[in-house]
């Protein structure tokens, strides 16, 4: 558990700052994720994906928990990757993660922002629309394309 | 919402961002529950915040962080050992020899059964440790291998050789491999001739129906050779054939002729 926590720890730390921005309750919201991997790994399933980027997206959602001060949204066990080709073990290479950053970078501003929103702030698509002052199709549109644009950066 | 059968991706997206209302996610969810598609597709999008969220800059995890989670595991695996019942003064009357013989193996047992649970935990967590290092190694074996490949295919220092019959003097080739499903093409060209100033040749690639699809500028070197490494294509179409014009620079969006080289495609091998 020390070498899983030594491995990943890093990066579960940064998704939980990157959500919340506060050290104390980052370190929380890892710790609290790392402890329910060590009181149940099968929610992990090991075929699907790699654990690093199991691990990101719970931290993600949990963080978000956080910040809306609500209870855990979904079990862990519903986070479920795609099989372990595109974000599986090369995700955790650094040329891979410095790939990933690009993309985000060269996103236009819009969806970039939008997915930012929604994914790092935990704004609802309705409270983007709002914010923005922009259709909810509009709001919809743009995550999915930006997404999709990651999605076929890792897809060749 | 949906398009009358399955959930759209836009809404499949909101969704495993958590960023749909309480009552949006509902019908959502009743509709996962019975759909394998969308909820494949809902795990891509989610592999695909994966990577959004490992984007972010690392920071140092603070100082003590890794000792305070492993005081809280083995606080934790203690707090599974069952506690003594009562504390027995020292005035209290002697237990019946009946009590002093079962407590000591009630407390071996309870302890067996700690010590198997634990050890499951730790041979669990040993198992999706190695299975994430095997699938590690072998990624890394394989970005390693493709990249040594491409440095071969592409450096500027490597020869290309054209063996051909020794009574065939050299003639402009291409060599071309492509993967449909992947929309993948490298062009491998030797012996062009050289092109006039404000030209390039152009790669196509023939679809077995449509128009043909442009995938790839190029010109050669002076020794004629000339490679065309994954140029951006659309995944999934079958190719007929490949050809190479001449257009000027900057490419056209319809070959124009003559066309300089061609090859047809043998059958698809995937």
């Amino acid at each position: 558990m020390a070498d899983l926590f030594d491995r990943y720890s890093g990066m579960a730390y940064s998704v939980a700052m990157r959500v919340v921005n506060d050290s104390a309750q980052a370190e929380d919201v890892m710790q609290d994720v790392f402890f329910q991997v060590w009181q149940n790994p099968k929610a992990f399933v090991s075929d699907r994906g790699s654990l690093g980027a199991w691990l990101a997206v719970v931290v993600r959602n949990r963080a978000i928990d956080a910040v809306r001060r609500r209870k855990p949204s979904d079990p862990v066990e519903d986070v479920v990757l795609p099989a372990a080709t595109n974000v599986a073990a090369e995700v955790e290479h650094r040329t891979m993660i410095e790939q990933v950053r690009k993309v985000m970078k060269d996103l236009p501003p819009e969806q970039r922002e939008s997915v930012e929103m929604a994914f790092f702030e935990g704004l609802t698509h309705a409270e983007i629309a709002e914010k923005k002052g922009e259709p909810l199709g509009t709001v919809k549109t743009r995550i999915r394309a930006a997404l999709i644009t990651v999605r076929k950066a890792f897809q060749t | 919402m949906t398009d009358g059968r399955h959930i759209s991706q836009e809404d499949l997206a909101l969704y495993a961002m958590q960023a749909l209302s309480p009552g949006e996610s509902a019908p959502i969810r009743v509709h996962l529950a019975e759909c394998a598609l969308c909820r494949a597709e809902l795990a891509e999008f989610t592999g695909d915040l994966a990577l959004v969220a490992m984007s972010v800059e690392q920071q140092p995890v603070p100082e003590g962080a890794r000792q305070r989670f492993l005081d809280r595991i083995a606080a934790d695996a203690a707090s599974t050992q069952p506690a003594p019942k009562s504390v027995i003064s020292i005035d209290s009357p002697r237990p019946t020899r009946r009590v002093a013989v079962w407590i000591p193996w009630a407390a071996v047992a309870a302890l067996l059964l700690v010590s198997v649970a634990l050890q499951w935990r730790v041979i669990s967590l040993n198992k999706v440790l190695q299975l994430q290092s095997t699938q590690i190694a072998e990624q890394t074996a394989a970005n390693a291998r493709a990249r040594e490949v491409l440095d071969v295919l592409t450096a500027k220092s490597a020869q290309h050789v054209l063996l051909t019959s020794a009574k065939t003097p050299p003639s402009p080739t291409a060599r071309a491999v492509y993967l449909p499903s992947r929309g993948a093409l490298i062009l491998q060209a030797s012996n062009l001739n050289p092109i006039p100033i404000g030209k390039v040749y152009e790669l196509w690639v023939i679809p077995s129906s449509g128009a043909p699809i442009p995938a790839g500028l190029f010109t050669p070197d002076a020794s004629g050779s000339a490679s065309v490494v994954l140029p951006e294509l659309p995944k999934g179409v079958p190719a007929k054939a490949f050809g190479v014009t001449i257009e000027n620079a900057g490419g056209s969006a319809t070959p124009t002729a003559p066309i300089i080289l061609s090859g047809a495609a043998p059958a698809a091998g995937e």
